[in-house]
């Protein structure tokens, strides 16, 4: 796919909708359209994993691996989402693993290619690193709200019912 | 010097005999007299028959958390100030039946008690119960939902005002533009001078009662006694209450630390809600027989410093003496502005008194003020 | 049209007898969830049933005798006047008792109490409901009318969460909803094998919603309050003010009709100010704890 294309592709994605169309573009460059089909994985828990995925269509379910329980999904990502941000952040180790559960496009960018280009224009790696910590923090409070469990049946805090 | 209109026009003066005959005047009229009376060391509001079940020669002296019943040096009749009791517990009763249920073949049948008829006198009504009677008003009444136990008694209620001529150490109506002296709300107002009343009447029931009692023109010099003993009150008044802005002030404070200061002394014993004359919070609790078939439901007044007042799903929103009293006094001086557009405080002082640790909500005002030394 | 969108105001009648309770009998149970079923309950009485009409939102008082008194939302479509569906879940004693209670059996209902939401705002705008576990049974009247007059309103969607997809509640409806023109995202907190829908909190739904105009458009929430508060501010960095945003609040309800004092948040009495607000009504007072 040529690299108009994608920034075009881009343009579009809440994630790199807010760069500037010179940053789009070299995202662009480092960047390849690829489609999963459902029930594809596209990295595996603890693997190690070089891209950074941005979700075109479709939706990818994020799982952790665990001995007993099987491979239990913790959060499922749609359109605009972002994915695999050990890449970009940690070791390339991944913390979960990523599963197509429909039929996806997804962007993908090289990792280490990103990191160059935060360190060679540190104002477009400002503005990525700040959209990473934007999907970050909100998958923080997410998951801070599922650890609340707050439709568990008591004591609740449910509206509708009130105490008897 | 009074002003001849601020002495009033329509000022009569009661010997005590004449005024001794009011009770058989109220009682002739259908009324229930209610008034104080001594009961275990306190000046209450009672059904009370005649002039002797008055306090005649007794005084108190309050302060926070203290009540003292003293021997006054003369035979005053309302020589007091206010006691634990207030009028709500005849306008809104400590507990009443709101409605009944009986299991039948059809099964159950629901039915609303209707207020019982009532027919108050409430003989020595001060001008801070008469605003906590105004705000109470504005609670019960208003709608668009009514209480009707409240309408029925307000309705029917009679109201003898007698003014203070005497203050507490904990009185602080001036702030709360309440009192000493009552101004409205009443059919009939008394000041107690030397050997008898001065009496005026505001209302065509007030006026019918009087006229019913053997009274003569007020004399100038009685008329003064009358301005001087009222004055008397409102010179002894000491404590004050800075009431700027307190809305806001307070809604802007809910998390200051001075709520987990007054936490650390508060009891939680509910005393200030109970002998507060405009708290209105109830709760009802279910009566049945031992079959299970009729039951009734019977109101009661609740506090909000009642652990479970506040109880939703499983826990307590209010879960802590902090909140608690954060509430009781935020509903008190703010937002019962909001509500029903006046303080719920008339400056009376009970909570103060009654508080068996002393707390002063004057004192809590000034610290949340930020002017507290 | 639009004033058939208003809140019930009680009759005078009513209003002076605020205790007044009306004999209703269950006319049926469905079991929605594990511990939550929606009992239909008509009133036996001609005179009550006729002049009985609530507003989606509203909520009635229901008694067991010796038991106690509950504030239970109506989930029902308005437009069913012969019973009215209550879903409750069992958290209590009133509502254990009433489990306990079959087909036929009679109980007291006091009611509708309470505001209802902005349906009449609504016209002509998109319409966002974001609801957590058993908070969409209040949105449930509001649904049916808004599907009712389609046409009415621009885009309709529906955001709910529950905590695994077991507990998802009227599931069986959301494919009529669908076909009547509403778009339904469910969520679970909780994912169980075979779930194919979507796994993580609802504010999420929101934060990836693609099809609402945030200058027009009204969201309806209910749920935890902690789940509300989230909800509102996702909403809020989409573009949306306080004044667009609706929610339905819970407090300690026991007379209904703000004379008993419990149900206060700050200035309101949740009974007769809300239960549904519009969020910058309360926003002040909703995130002190313990208020």
């Amino acid at each position: 796919m040529e690299a108009d294309q994608l920034r075009f592709i881009l343009q579009e994605l809440r994630f790199s909708a807010v760069l500037p169309v010179e940053g789009l573009g070299r995202l662009a460059e480092e960047s390849t359209v690829r489609r999963v089909a459902a029930g594809e994985v596209v990295f595996r828990d603890g693997s190690t994993n070089n891209n950074l995925y941005l979700i075109r269509s479709g939706r990818l379910a994020l799982e952790m691996n665990v001995p007993g329980r099987g491979a239990v999904r913790i959060l499922t990502l749609g359109a605009g989402e972002m994915v695999g941000w050990s890449a970009l952040l940690g070791q390339g180790k991944m913390t979960a693993g990523a599963i197509a559960i429909e039929d996806s496009d997804v962007v993908v960018a090289s990792a280490d290619r990103l990191r160059e280009l935060c360190e060679a224009d540190r104002d477009f790696g400002f503005l990525l690193m700040r959209q990473m910590a934007d999907a970050l923090s909100k998958r923080l409070v997410a998951t801070r709200l599922q650890l609340l469990d707050l439709f568990a049946d008591a004591p609740s805090l449910i509206p509708t019912q009130q105490a008897d | 010097m009074a002003t001849a209109t601020e002495m009033g026009t329509n000022e009569r003066f009661l010997t005590e005999a004449a005024f001794a005959r009011i009770f058989e005047v109220l009682e002739s009229q259908g009324f229930t007299v209610v008034g104080p009376t001594i009961d275990q060391e306190a000046i209450v509001y009672d059904r009370i028959r005649s002039v002797d079940d008055l306090p005649r020669g007794w005084t108190d002296e309050q302060a926070p958390g203290q009540y003292r019943l003293q021997r006054r040096d003369d035979e005053a009749l309302f020589g007091y100030v206010v006691g634990p009791h207030s009028w709500k517990r005849f306008l809104f009763p400590p507990q009443a039946t709101v409605s009944k249920a009986d299991k039948t073949e059809t099964g159950w049948q629901f039915q609303a008690v209707e207020p019982e008829p009532a027919k108050f006198a409430f003989l020595g009504v001060r001008a801070c119960e008469l605003a906590a009677i105004r705000v109470q008003d504005r609670v019960f009444m208003p709608g668009p939902y009514v209480d009707p136990i409240y309408q029925q008694r307000r309705d029917n209620a009679l109201l003898i005002a007698v003014n203070c001529t005497q203050a507490a150490r904990t009185c602080f109506c001036t702030s709360m533009e309440t009192g000493p002296k009552c101004t409205s709300g009443y059919d009939l107002a008394l000041t107690e001078i030397a050997n008898g009343f001065i009496i005026e009447a505001a209302t065509a029931e007030g006026a019918e009662i009087l006229s019913a009692l053997e009274s003569d023109d007020a004399s100038i010099q009685q008329r003064q006694a009358g301005q001087t003993a009222r004055q008397q009150a409102v010179d002894q008044i000491e404590r004050r209450m800075d009431t700027t802005d307190i809305r806001d002030l307070f809604l802007s404070n809910l998390e200051h630390p001075r709520w987990d200061d007054v936490a650390s002394r508060c009891l939680s014993c509910t005393n200030c809600t109970m002998v507060c004359p405009t708290c209105f919070c109830s709760s009802v609790e279910e009566v049945s027989d031992l079959t299970g078939d009729h039951v009734e439901r019977q109101r009661q007044w609740d506090s909000c410093f009642n652990v479970d007042f506040s109880y939703m799903n499983g826990g307590n929103v209010r879960d802590n003496t902090r909140s608690r009293y954060r509430q009781w006094l935020t509903h008190k001086l703010a937002s019962w502005i909001d509500q029903f557009g006046s303080s719920g405080c008339v400056g009376c002082g009970r909570c103060i008194t009654w508080c068996p640790v002393g707390i002063d909500l004057t004192e809590e005002v000034a610290a949340i003020r930020g002017d507290a030394t | 049209m639009s004033d058939g969108y208003a809140s019930r105001m009680p009759t005078p009648e009513a209003a002076a007898r605020p205790w007044q309770t009306h004999t209703v009998a269950i006319r049926d149970v469905r079991r929605e969830v594990e511990g939550v079923s929606t009992y239909d309950l008509a009133f036996l009485d001609d005179t009550v049933r006729e002049a009985y009409r609530f507003a989606p939102g509203q909520f009635n008082m229901l008694y067991l005798p010796g038991a106690g008194e509950i504030a239970i939302s109506v989930s029902d479509d308005p437009r069913n006047t012969e019973a009215y569906g209550h879903t409750i879940r069992v958290a209590g004693n009133v509502t254990r008792t009433l489990a306990g209670l079959g087909v036929g059996e009679t109980l007291g209902l006091r009611g509708p109490f309470g505001t209802s939401w902005p349906l009449s705002e609504c016209i002509g705008r998109d319409v966002v409901i974001v609801c957590g576990g058993i908070g969409l049974a209040p949105l449930r009247p509001a649904i049916c009318t808004l599907l009712q007059d389609r046409q009415q309103f621009g885009r309709l969607n529906l955001l709910y969460g529950a905590r695994s997809s077991d507990t998802l509640l009227f599931e069986r409806e959301y494919d009529d909803w669908s076909r009547q023109g509403m778009d339904v995202q469910t969520t679970v907190d909780r994912s169980s094998p075979g779930w194919l829908g979507n796994v993580g909190v609802v504010t999420l739904l929101l934060d990836q919603l693609p099809s609402f105009d945030p200058h027009n458009t009204v969201l309806m929430c209910c749920g935890p309050e902690v789940m509300m508060k989230f909800t509102v501010m996702a909403a809020l960095n989409s573009g949306l003010s306080e004044q667009q945003i609706w929610v339905s609040m819970e407090r300690n309800m026991q007379c209904a009709v703000g004379l008993c004092g419990h149900c206060q948040l700050g200035p309101t009495f949740i009974c007769k100010d809300g239960p549904v607000f519009r969020y910058d009504k309360i926003a002040p007072f909703i995130d002190v704890e313990g208020l």
